[in-house]
């Protein structure tokens, strides 16, 4: 069974619904759901609201003001925002997968280059701005749109330019309408809080705390693969020769590091949140601490890369950073699949990936 | 075309492996899977009675096969995004034959052979164009690559072969991968699945029928025809969990695509996932399962009623046997005899160290 496991984890798995089937509970946390909520999902999108209103609020006072002097406030509550990002990027289910939220606030990946072409046409063009962004292209609501916005050709003259401002506005209004949607989504009264906080076999799509567990462990494994794969790996291609900091996220505002060090982050404090580092089971807590101890040093290490993301994959001693991280990371969704999801009692399905 | 040193390591170690198990009669049913064994991948023909009777070491995972029951022979395809595809004997007569697609394609996991066994037709990704193809190769000619036909949509999964023998039927699963990627989804947002008509012929797209929009993101991913020529396919659902679409649906040409949800207990228990579709050998039961459900469910094909469900965990490939039986694998080990009419019968008990079966079994 284990190498059965173990082919199975190098395998991206980004199903909608927990591909984890249980086997015993005695190592699960009965509240694990609650405590996933207290402990993660509650302060996270209160962090995620609260920055993207301020990065909306930001906006707002440059906008119409003609003066770049907002424009340092501007960038550092991007920032925020795409580290708050960071966090509620890891809770890919639920409220977050519905009404395709996750890729309104982030198209990723993007190798073609949609967002930068859309953008580049919607600033460029001469019709109105459209009335309701929520209804336009994804590759126009999110995150990213906004990097080539404040930061791209132009982003510096942000306050002279009244139609890239209010499209910037627009976008960050998005986000913290999204952000506030996310809440709505698991606030109480809701029928999906209900299923992960006191799942029920009547209640969906959680019937049990082991579904829950399931569902955590593989947010927290899509969480990993997602940033190396989509995020990290692209960018430093095979080769020192193949390096393209260019496809990584945020490369133009620079926070592609600091944003999948928070994501890293996020995996960190979600699986401790949900008792898989100090919760009932040591056997459990041992594999936990053990994708802690990975962890730490994936974050340490691209918080350590000292280029631009636009060149540090391609230069020597960064790309050693970021390299490590990637193996780092790949060695904690190994423990987290494999050795903890089977100390959990949650056994992978063999036949149970998206896309076969 | 160049094939991959591991392909060409695993082959070069199947002369051992690669010979029948024993000797059979030529009208004995005779089942094609592909499974991980004790940390080796291979694909293995199977009788009845859950026997090997012939294994072939693979280099990576397969998935499913295109089968040439009149001569024999069948092809295995890496699971997507793979790029490697071996030909051989059923009967382990002669040397497999290993093959790739083109630099910018990789396979699907799935194709079928032209009635005279002359080509070989393989679902693959463009993916730099973005658009699914079905691969021609010249099955008379060490499987040369001679050209392709558009699916006309995007990631192309199954493709059978309608009864007139010339119209293929493709389900463009309609999520955007590449392998830049690993298998991560590029496009949930836009997402438009379709089945689609290709005349095997000329390539030209006969016909193609799509879902509402409001169903834009269930995956047609596994098809089967019924003994009236109508087209049955499972899906998998991309959008929120605790949505429930129906996933198993039948087109008839000319028509609108019929979806039937059956019990809302079953639905639920499906999770959203339908790893393969069967037909039994009447042509009159559709079976499909759910790998993630632990559960197979069964369909009349005429009026699309719900037959009821059989358990088993991590079950997924489903072959006909006779009558209104099928034989079922599942990732754990277990073959079991299923079907609508009758208890499940272990034919060989799931264990740890058992062969895992991948989602799909072929009836030679």
């Amino acid at each position: 069974m284990q190498a059965r496991l173990s082919r199975c984890v190098l395998i991206l798995c980004l199903s909608s619904a927990p591909a984890l089937a249980q086997e015993t509970t005695s190592t699960i946390a009965p509240n694990v759901g609650s405590r996933v909520l207290e402990g993660y999902v509650t302060p996270t999108l209160a962090r995620f609201r609260e920055a993207s209103g301020a990065l909306s609020n930001a906006l707002g006072d440059v906008c119409g003001a003609s003066s770049d002097s907002g424009l340092v406030a501007v960038h550092q509550r991007f920032s925020e925002a795409v580290s708050a990002w960071g966090h509620v990027s890891v809770l890919r289910f639920g409220p977050l997968v519905a009404e395709n939220r996750f890729e309104r606030v982030f198209f990723w990946p993007d190798p073609r280059g949609v967002t930068l072409r859309q953008v580049q046409g919607l600033l460029a063009s001469d019709e109105p701005l459209p009335q309701d962004l929520a209804a336009q292209s994804v590759a126009l609501q999110g995150l990213p749109a906004l990097d080539y916005v404040l930061f791209g050709t132009g982003g510096d003259k942000l306050a002279d330019d009244a139609r890239r401002c209010a499209y910037a506005q627009a976008v960050a209004d998005n986000v913290a309408d999204i952000a506030g949607a996310l809440e709505s989504g698991w606030a109480e009264g809701t029928a999906f809080r209900a299923s992960f906080t006191a799942p029920a076999a009547d209640r969906d799509p959680y019937r049990s705390s082991a579904e829950v567990a399931g569902e955590v462990v593989k947010a927290a494994g899509t969480a990993i693969e997602f940033a190396r794969n989509a995020e990290l790996l692209p960018a430093l291609g095979k080769s020192v020769e193949k390096a393209r900091g260019k496809r990584a996220p945020f490369w133009r505002s620079g926070e592609t590091f600091a944003f999948t060090a928070a994501q890293i982050e996020g995996v960190q404090q979600l699986i401790t949140a949900a008792g898989f580092v100090d919760g009932p089971s040591d056997l459990v807590n041992g594999y936990g601490e053990s994708m802690n101890f990975d962890l730490a040093h994936a974050r340490d290490a691209l918080e350590a890369v000292a280029g631009a993301p636009e060149a540090a994959f391609g230069e020597e001693e960064d790309r050693g950073r970021i390299s490590y991280a990637t193996i780092a990371m790949e060695g904690a969704k190994h423990t987290l699949n494999g050795e903890l999801a089977g100390a959990l009692g949650l056994v992978m399905g063999f036949n149970a990936l998206d896309g076969d | 075309m160049e094939i991959d040193r591991r392909t060409f390591l695993a082959l070069a170690g199947a002369a051992a492996a690669f010979r029948p198990a024993l000797a059979h009669a030529a009208d004995e049913a005779l089942f094609l899977g592909a499974r991980l064994n004790g940390g080796a991948f291979e694909a293995a023909v199977i009788d009845a009675s859950g026997r090997d009777r012939l294994v072939l070491p693979l280099e990576a995972r397969g998935h499913s096969f295109a089968i040439d029951a009149p001569r024999r022979r069948a092809v295995a395809f890496a699971r997507s995004p793979g790029r490697f595809a071996v030909a051989f004997s059923v009967d382990g007569t002669g040397e497999p034959i290993a093959f790739a697609p083109p630099p910018d394609r990789h396979f699907y996991g799935h194709g079928v052979f032209t009635p005279d066994g002359r080509l070989l037709l393989a679902t693959e990704n463009d993916y730099d164009g973005e658009r699914g193809v079905t691969g021609l190769y010249d099955a008379s000619a060490g499987f040369r690559r001679i050209g392709e036909f558009e699916t006309g949509g995007i990631g192309p999964h199954e493709v059978i072969l309608l009864a007139d023998g010339k119209t293929l039927c493709v389900a463009n699963g309609g999520i955007l991968t590449h392998p830049d990627y690993e298998r991560v989804k590029l496009n949930l947002a836009t997402m438009k699945p379709s089945l689609s008509y290709v005349d095997m012929e000329t390539g030209d797209l006969l016909e193609q029928a799509e879902l509402a929009p409001e169903l834009h993101k269930l995956s047609i991913r596994h098809m089967t025809l019924d003994r009236f020529g109508a087209v049955w396919f499972g899906a998998q659902y991309q959008g929120e969990d605790d949505a429930r679409p129906p996933l198993v649906g039948r087109h008839r040409r000319g028509h609108a695509i019929e979806l039937f949800p059956g019990p809302e207990a079953t639905l639920k228990k499906l999770d959203n996932y339908v790893g393969s579709v069967a037909i039994d050998a009447s042509g009159e039961i559709v079976a499909t399962s759910s790998p993630r459900g632990g559960l197979s469910v069964f369909w009349d094909a005429e009026t699309g009623r719900c037959l009821g469900e059989r358990q088993l965990k991590d079950g997924c490939g489903l072959a006909p046997l006779s009558g209104h039986r099928l034989l079922g694998t599942s990732g754990r080990g277990a073959i079991v005899r299923t079907g609508p009419d009758v208890a499940l019968e272990s034919v060989r008990e799931p264990q740890a160290s058992a062969p895992a079966w991948d989602n799909h079994l072929r009836r030679i």
